[in-house]
């Protein structure tokens, strides 16, 4: 077989799957909705692409133009373009709202390290979802949603975004490198770049242990040896919070990590992120945005949660979904289509073809 | 068991020798053997060899737990790992080098300088960062030769004692960055196994004199 035609490629991260491992996705997907709708979440469809505005600050957006000169970028994130879609419906009713959406996203992410710009999520938004009752609800969907596709202890991890924000202030949040440190959890440079920054010794110091901040409830409890601000001290109780109300479920699993830093900006509570062992990389995660509508002039304290696809496909057990064998019909047979019919009628898988 | 990438090549007999001392020897030599993975005679964990350059993207991508690795090749990689530990050997820095005379820090600010490095990308980054229209040359070794005869104004590369470029009538200009090995782990391994690479940065810690 020669080299294939440079017309018969496409670009670098994006998403293409047949066969098998589609339908293990598809079936994924089918198991998350499945979960999602039963907590009571409706379907949303949203736009595939919106004004440039909706995703600002975000990097690697795709943007096209439309035939009027318009600038229009590629859906990146899918709770910032459901907040704008749900705001619509907010004004008319502030009310409760619970929306499950599923799609792609498209961000560029640098080449070379196998990454895509190209992504499958299912995932929901719980809107005027007030208090940490609603947090512990999102992980428990999470974990119902993990063991519908078959993921063997996965771990997940939940921080908050206010109190690293709180325990960093105005001047710490603004030093770019800093978060970098942080979120590599190097301690030596998370020193040397707070004490540059001239951040005072006591949260240097909280700073520097936050890497070593990661485990069981106890972590929670560390933060407290240190003098801490109003806001901090509030985080830690809605962490130990939402700690204790899924402890209560038997959640028992639950891992913390109070050095958690990446996640979009718009978080500003509980957050929370999924692995598996084995698969390199998040599943999914999501959090508290009680400010993410403030833009849109409204009030609404909100949680959400998402899900990658393609990695759950990954961390799926083996056997999980793909099409069973079908009986194979032969299209040149006599009846062949009412052998086919009496099959499907039976509720069997068929495939009508020329092989056997 | 967990298993660690090591950079074969300068840092590998360092990182054998703190491997030892914190009571994770390999079950043989790792710059005698043949094969691409050796478990540690404790059974903890199973050491596999690869470029230094592979380290990062093994560890990155999960196929290892976690890794050693010069923060030099980090810092051209830029992969998403965390970080850990310093692991304190391989000392070396990251530098602008190239002739005395040519030395041009401030003049004529709108030529490019031409730069040759095994390490584009920190030097499009350094030179950017500076306000200085840089074109980079990636060179894979010998890069002072670049400076020498030419092909360049300057080098970025890693400096140990500084006589390889002193042989060669080349100077430091500027220093970029310290390097030294460090210790990457995988962020779904590092929950996933919090307790196994925890108890391995304890171990490598105390062998390093650092504080984990």
């Amino acid at each position: 077989m020669g080299n294939l035609p440079a017309q018969l490629s496409f670009p670098p991260g994006t998403e293409l799957v047949f066969g098998p491992q589609a339908a293990r996705r598809t079936r994924i997907d089918a198991e998350l909705a499945r979960v999602i709708h039963g907590w009571g979440f409706d379907e949303i469809i949203l736009p595939g692409f919106d004004t440039a505005e909706s995703f600002d600050g975000a990097d690697g957006l795709y943007t096209l133009v439309d035939r009027e000169g318009s600038r229009l970028v590629l859906r990146a994130d899918f709770t910032m373009m459901a907040a704008k879609a749900l705001a619509i419906e907010l004004r008319r009713a502030n009310r409760p709202i619970r929306a499950t959406y599923e799609g792609r996203v498209y961000r560029f992410r640098p080449g070379g390290h196998g990454h895509r710009v190209e992504q499958t999520q299912r995932g929901l938004e719980w809107l005027n979802a007030r208090g940490p009752v609603y947090d512990a609800a999102c992980i428990l969907i999470a974990r119902e949603c993990l063991r519908a596709v078959g993921i063997e202890q996965p771990v997940i991890v939940v921080g908050h975004a206010g109190f690293v924000n709180a325990v960093l202030g105005d001047r710490g949040r603004a030093e770019r490198r800093l978060l970098e440190a942080l979120d590599h959890k190097n301690p030596s440079r998370i020193r040397v770049v707070a004490e540059r920054v001239g951040l005072d010794a006591d949260s240097v110091r909280l700073l520097e242990t936050l890497p070593l901040l990661t485990g069981g409830p106890e972590v929670i409890k560390t933060p407290r040896a240190f003098a801490l601000n109003r806001a901090a001290s509030a985080a830690l109780d809605e962490l130990a919070a939402i700690g204790a109300l899924l402890a209560d479920c038997g959640a028992n699993d639950v891992l913390f990590d109070l050095g958690e830093v990446r996640r979009f900006d718009y978080y500003s509570g509980a957050m929370f992120k999924i692995y598996a062992r084995g698969v390199g990389d998040e599943l999914g995660g999501g959090g508290r945005y009680d400010r993410l509508y403030d833009r849109f002039g409204l009030d609404v304290p909100a949680v959400g949660l998402g899900f990658d696809i393609a990695r759950m496909a990954e961390a799926a057990p083996r056997d999980f979904g793909g099409n069973g064998p079908g009986v194979a019909v032969r299209a040149d047979a006599p009846g062949a289509l009412a052998t086919v019919l009496a099959h499907r009628a039976q509720g069997h898988n068929v495939t009508l073809g020329e092989g056997t | 068991m967990l298993r660690m990438a090591l950079p074969t090549g300068r840092v590998l007999k360092e990182a054998q020798r703190l491997l030892a001392a914190a009571g994770l020897s390999p079950a043989e030599d790792l710059s005698a053997t043949r094969r691409l993975t050796v478990p540690s005679r404790c059974g903890r964990v199973e050491y596999l060899l690869v470029k230094p350059v592979d380290a990062p993207l093994y560890v990155e991508q999960g196929v290892a737990d976690c890794g050693i690795s010069g923060k030099d090749t980090l810092m051209e990689l830029s992969p998403d790992l965390l970080e850990p530990l310093d692991l304190g050997f391989a000392r070396c820095r990251l530098v602008v080098a190239g002739k005395p005379e040519l030395e041009r820090k401030g003049d004529n600010l709108l030529s490019p300088v031409r730069i040759a490095s095994k390490y584009p990308r920190v030097a499009t980054n350094y030179f950017r960062k500076k306000g200085v229209p840089a074109t980079v040359f990636k060179l894979s070794g010998s890069v002072e030769i670049g400076a020498v005869l030419g092909l360049s104004h300057y080098i970025v590369d890693i400096v140990e004692t500084g006589a390889t470029l002193r042989e060669n009538g080349l100077v430091v200009i500027e220093e970029i960055a310290a390097c030294s090995a460090r210790l990457v782990v995988n962020r779904a391994a590092y929950y996933a196994r919090l307790e196994e690479i925890r108890e391995l940065m304890q171990h490598l810690a105390n062998a390093t004199g650092a504080t984990p």
